[in-house]
């Protein structure tokens, strides 16, 4: 397994150094990697191989565990409850992913300019990123109420009758949805300023003097030199979608009739609610092995379409 | 609970008082090396946030009578606190004392996390207590938790709405039947209220089947998918958009049943008597009444206990503690004079405290509800068999199930967790 | 005219983003009891700042604020620290195995943070650190978030930047300080604020790892607001309101002096 994302312009191997030059580089590298790796080590990698060895076992946290092997993972494995956990888990993903990326990035490029009030409207686009979950659901759950929420008073203006929203299983994922991109617009917004910024004025200022139009511009210009941006906001956020709990946990704890049980609910449940925190683990090691792979296929499709300067 | 107890409760409370203290200086001998004071950690969840202070009169009070015991107190919501105390438990730094309520207890006490207090205490006087409360923190005949505090499910109403509708008010005789007539004549959907409010959930549902004449389970396997689980099920499920509002309605509103009876548009809510205190203000007159039954009066209590760690280094000031915490005068009297609850304990004269409170004006209730419980069925597996139920019980309520095959698939679930 | 389109636009959507913030703010004005109804109002009698006074006398409002700020600020200041030094040795050192560190790294993000917790405090119990600042800080040093947002600024660094360094004889400690933290101050500042951020709301761990009083953070001291049969929203909502604003503070700072200067120097 290898993860080399070699930029194009970087030589691809290392010149042959004297022994002592090899030494002094060797240390240099250290020196810039263990202030991370030592307690990523220490606080993340042990806890996880801990977990990993709790997944070989029955354990509800309060008796000692018992070795079970790989039962844990036979059993999700066959279990209907795991299969519907992934696919509500993907579903949010399906629909999370493009809402939150598009409006983020429409965001960041309409707020890249110089307007007024500018530095005012990124604050406000910020303010659900840093509201807590806890305020935003009560909040989402009013607005999308099926009987006296707004959105519905809304739809039935236009002489249609609104959806049970988050009281119907068939639209609970939705609302969910709709709610988390709301959220994080201005996480991925403020990312791609990031990105944005560092774009220089004079490639697109050039790309002007030839002629080229505005969507020429971005599509040409400033979409390969933000891909460094968007491939980090597409590996965080498929990362983090696959890990979604908050929003569930304080909106529809999985329901209504388990249709929005994601995986990470179900792993909280089974840990502290129902103290079966070997199945907990087991279920988190399933998870870690789809977002791996997920992640590596990304990480490898890069080179075909992420430009690093 | 009545008579000759009050004298016998005299006693015991001074004989109390009398063994408190004398642990306290048996521990002073004990460790005479450390001179010093044994710390002695309490885990609750009931105290914060209204009660801190209450609680901390009464370590106050305990640590006078103990002046070598030094109760330090740690608290943690009720969402949460299982959290906590699992993960402590499995890091073996599980508090000294802490707090369970009755559906927690069996799970805690059957996988020997807790201390035999009985055995700890060295006194077999429990005469202080009320019996039912003392009996439900058995497990294998062994003591493992001192019954704390209890609160009861009465039928509160909202006297103006029954009166403007010519409706009399409800009495300790009513059934269900008295109930539902009554709430439909008081539900009035053009002016949004309603007659009825009784969460379709586990809760309700093993207590309206105790009142229906069933059985949740027996001998290992669940029993109550019977007809009279149906008739119970059924009680709940059917008010839901009838004479109370559907969960689209609710709309996951927080606190929406208060705010609603608050509000006056609620004629009769299934609730406990902790609401009580947030009703002083409300700008009508109501009152509570025993909740009716079917073929049999139920009233559901919540029962909280203080356990003591198995593995604590201070059974003796752990027992002491958890006794005076649930037992003793000055928590008794605190817990009265704060509404924090009721206190477990078998001397009526300090009960008698609770009913001075003029509002509502039958607090008798609270006490009459006592002379026929309900208490949950409790299993290892409690928290996914309330949650299994639940839910199958909503699935019906919105229409997505019938009754029949809701009770069906609870009934195989629980089943399979008993199993 | 399509200037003026775009303004609407911007101002309609601010509205939408802002709304939920100014609910929180008008129900924590409002008296305990008259929150949260359906419709909502808006103009609710006997508004005034009791729910933030109950906020002050419930919790040891003062100790605890200064333990989540402190707390989250040293968070910060160690996560830009190591997550910047790791994101130049992913970017610019290659050495055998990097891509498979690199892979290590993010694979520590993968595995959610519920299954770590009890491990983790098993792990601290056998360091005897449970119930320290410490603990609390301790898994919050490094970032593999950071690392990875970080290493992405670094490479869009071009390279004729430092291969100039290196002409001049400077080491990469000194590319790394004077060359290349400068121009990734906007991924730094962005960085800035989601550590401390997460620092700030971070709950589950510390709910677990801290049980004295005296080391509480914010989200714990809120969570305590919620009774075991009935809640103050109100205060809730006040706590929320208040844990919002050291965010925006800094969110505001950090584009001010921090992004703003990058974009007025013209260098990028």
């Amino acid at each position: 397994m290898t993860l080399t994302e070699t930029p194009p312009k970087a030589p691809a191997r290392q010149p042959v150094r004297p022994p002592r030059k090899r030494l002094r580089y060797a240390l240099t590298v250290a020196v810039f990697l263990l202030p991370s790796a030592v307690p990523l080590l220490l606080f993340t990698l042990i806890p996880m191989a801990g977990s990993l060895w709790t997944s070989l076992h029955e354990w509800n946290l309060i008796t000692p565990m018992k070795w079970v092997g790989l039962d844990n993972y036979a059993r999700l494995l066959a279990s209907e409850e795991t299969r519907a956990a992934f696919g509500h888990t993907l579903y949010f993903i399906a629909g999370y992913l493009p809402l939150v990326y598009a409006g983020g990035l429409g965001l960041a490029m309409l707020l890249n300019r110089a307007m007024r009030g500018r530095d005012v409207f990124r604050a406000i686009y910020f303010l659900p990123v840093v509201t807590s979950w806890v305020v935003v659901a009560l909040l989402w759950k009013w607005l999308l109420n099926p009987a006296s929420g707004i959105v519905n008073w809304a739809i039935g203006l236009i002489g249609l009758e609104g959806p049970g929203w988050w009281t119907d299983p068939g639209w609970a994922m939705p609302s969910i949805i709709l709610a988390s991109a709301w959220k994080d617009l201005g996480f991925v917004m403020i990312i791609l300023l990031a990105g944005l910024q560092a774009i220089p004025k004079e490639y697109v200022e050039a790309a002007r003097v030839d002629g080229a139009n505005a969507w020429q511009r971005f599509r040409r210009i400033t979409l390969p030199l933000l891909s460094p941006s968007t491939f980090f906001v597409v590996v965080i956020s498929l990362i983090n979608g696959f890990q979604v709990f908050d929003q569930v946990h304080v909106m529809t704890g999985g329901g209504p009739a388990g249709a929005t049980q994601v995986v990470v609910e179900q792993v909280y449940n089974l840990t502290f609610k129902y103290g079966r925190a070997g199945e907990a683990s087991a279920l988190s090691w399933l998870l870690f092995a789809v977002v791996l792979v997920v992640t590596l296929i990304q990480v490898r499709g890069q080179r075909r379409w992420v430009n690093y300067g | 609970m009545a008579g000759s107890a009050r004298v016998a409760a005299a006693t015991l409370i001074t004989a109390l008082l009398a063994t408190a203290c004398s642990q306290g200086s048996a521990t002073r001998t004990e460790e005479p090396a450390a001179g010093g004071k044994v710390t002695l950690r309490y885990f609750t969840f009931s105290a914060a946030p209204d009660h801190v202070k209450d609680l901390d009169t009464i370590v106050a009070a305990f640590e006078k009578e103990n002046p070598t015991v030094d109760v330090q107190v740690e608290t943690a919501p009720y969402d949460q606190y299982f959290t906590k105390l699992q993960t402590s438990i499995a890091g073996q730094t599980a508090p000294d004392t802490f707090e369970l309520n009755y559906e927690n207890f069996v799970t805690y006490a059957g996988a020997g996390s807790l201390l035999d207090l009985g055995a700890a205490g060295g006194d077999t006087d429990t005469s202080g207590y009320a019996t039912e409360s003392l009996n439900a923190f058995k497990h294998d005949g062994k003591q493992f938790a001192l019954p704390a505090s209890f609160s009861t499910v009465v039928l509160l109403y909202n006297k103006d709405l029954f009166e403007k509708a010519g409706v009399p008010l409800p009495t300790a005789d009513w059934t269900w039947a008295d109930e539902q007539a009554a709430a439909e004549k008081l539900t009035d959907k053009g002016a949004k209220v309603y007659g009825d409010f009784q969460p379709v959930t586990f809760f309700e549902f093993y207590k309206a089947l105790k009142q229906a004449g069933g059985e949740f389970m027996s001998g290992g396997k669940s029993t109550f998918n019977s007809p009279q689980g149906v008739k119970a099920a059924k009680w709940l499920v059917d008010k839901v958009g009838k004479t109370m509002p559907t969960e689209a309605e609710i709309g996951g509103t927080a606190d929406f049943d208060t705010n609603l009876f608050k509000s006056g548009k609620l004629a009769m809510w299934h609730n406990g008597i902790w609401q009580f205190a947030g009703l002083k203000d409300v700008p009508f007159e109501w009152d509570v009444v025993v909740e009716p039954g079917d073929s049999q009066k139920a009233s559901a209590v919540f029962h909280n206990s203080v356990a003591a760690s198995a593995t604590t280094k201070h059974p003796r000031e752990a027992y002491a503690w958890a006794k005076f915490l649930s037992s003793s005068n000055v928590a008794a009297t605190t817990r009265i004079a704060s509404s924090w609850e009721l206190p477990p304990v078998s001397d009526q004269a300090v009960l008698q405290g609770y009913l001075k409170d003029p509002v509502p004006a039958n607090r008798q209730a609270v006490f009459d509800s006592l002379k026929s419980i309900a208490l949950p069925p409790v299993i290892a597996r409690q928290q996914e068999m309330q949650d299994a139920v639940t839910q199958e019980l909503t699935e019906a309520a919105a229409g997505r199930k019938s009754v029949e095959e809701a009770l069906t698939e609870a009934a195989s679930k629980v089943d399979a967790l008993l199993g | 005219m399509a200037k003026a389109g775009k303004y609407v636009v911007v101002v309609l959507g601010a509205l939408v983003m802002l709304f939920p913030f100014a609910w929180a703010v008008i129900t924590s004005l409002t008296p305990s009891g008259a929150v949260l109804q359906t419709p909502p109002d808006f103009t609710p009698d006997g508004a005034g700042l009791g729910a933030y006074e109950r906020l002050l006398e419930t919790m040891p409002f003062w100790r605890i604020m200064f333990n989540s700020l402190w707390i989250a600020v040293a968070s910060t200041v160690f996560q830009l620290v190591t997550s910047s030094m790791a994101a130049y040795a992913f970017a610019r050192l290659p050495f055998p195995g990097r891509g498979a560190l690199f892979a290590v790294y993010l694979a520590t993000l993968m595995v959610p943070l519920q299954v770590l917790v009890v491990p983790l405090f098993i792990e601290m119990r056998t360091f005897n650190l449970t119930d320290t600042y410490f603990a609390v800080l301790a898994p919050t040093i490094a970032s593999a978030f950071g690392v990875f947002l970080l290493r992405q600024a670094v490479q869009q660094v071009p390279k004729e930047f430092d291969e100039a360094a290196v002409l001049d004889g400077a080491g990469h400690f000194r590319i790394f300080a004077l060359v290349v933290l400068p121009l990734i101050r906007p991924a730094l500042a962005t960085f800035a604020v989601f550590g401390f951020m997460a620092s700030w709301n971070s709950y589950l761990w510390p709910l677990v790892i801290i049980r004295s009083p005296e080391f509480m953070t914010l989200p714990l001291g809120l969570a305590n607001l919620h009774g075991q049969f009935t809640t103050e929203w109100n205060v809730v909502m006040a706590g929320s309101v208040v844990s919002v604003v050291p965010i925006l503070v800094l969110y505001l700072f950090a584009q001010k002096h921090v992004i703003a200067s990058v974009a007025q120097s013209g260098l990028k």
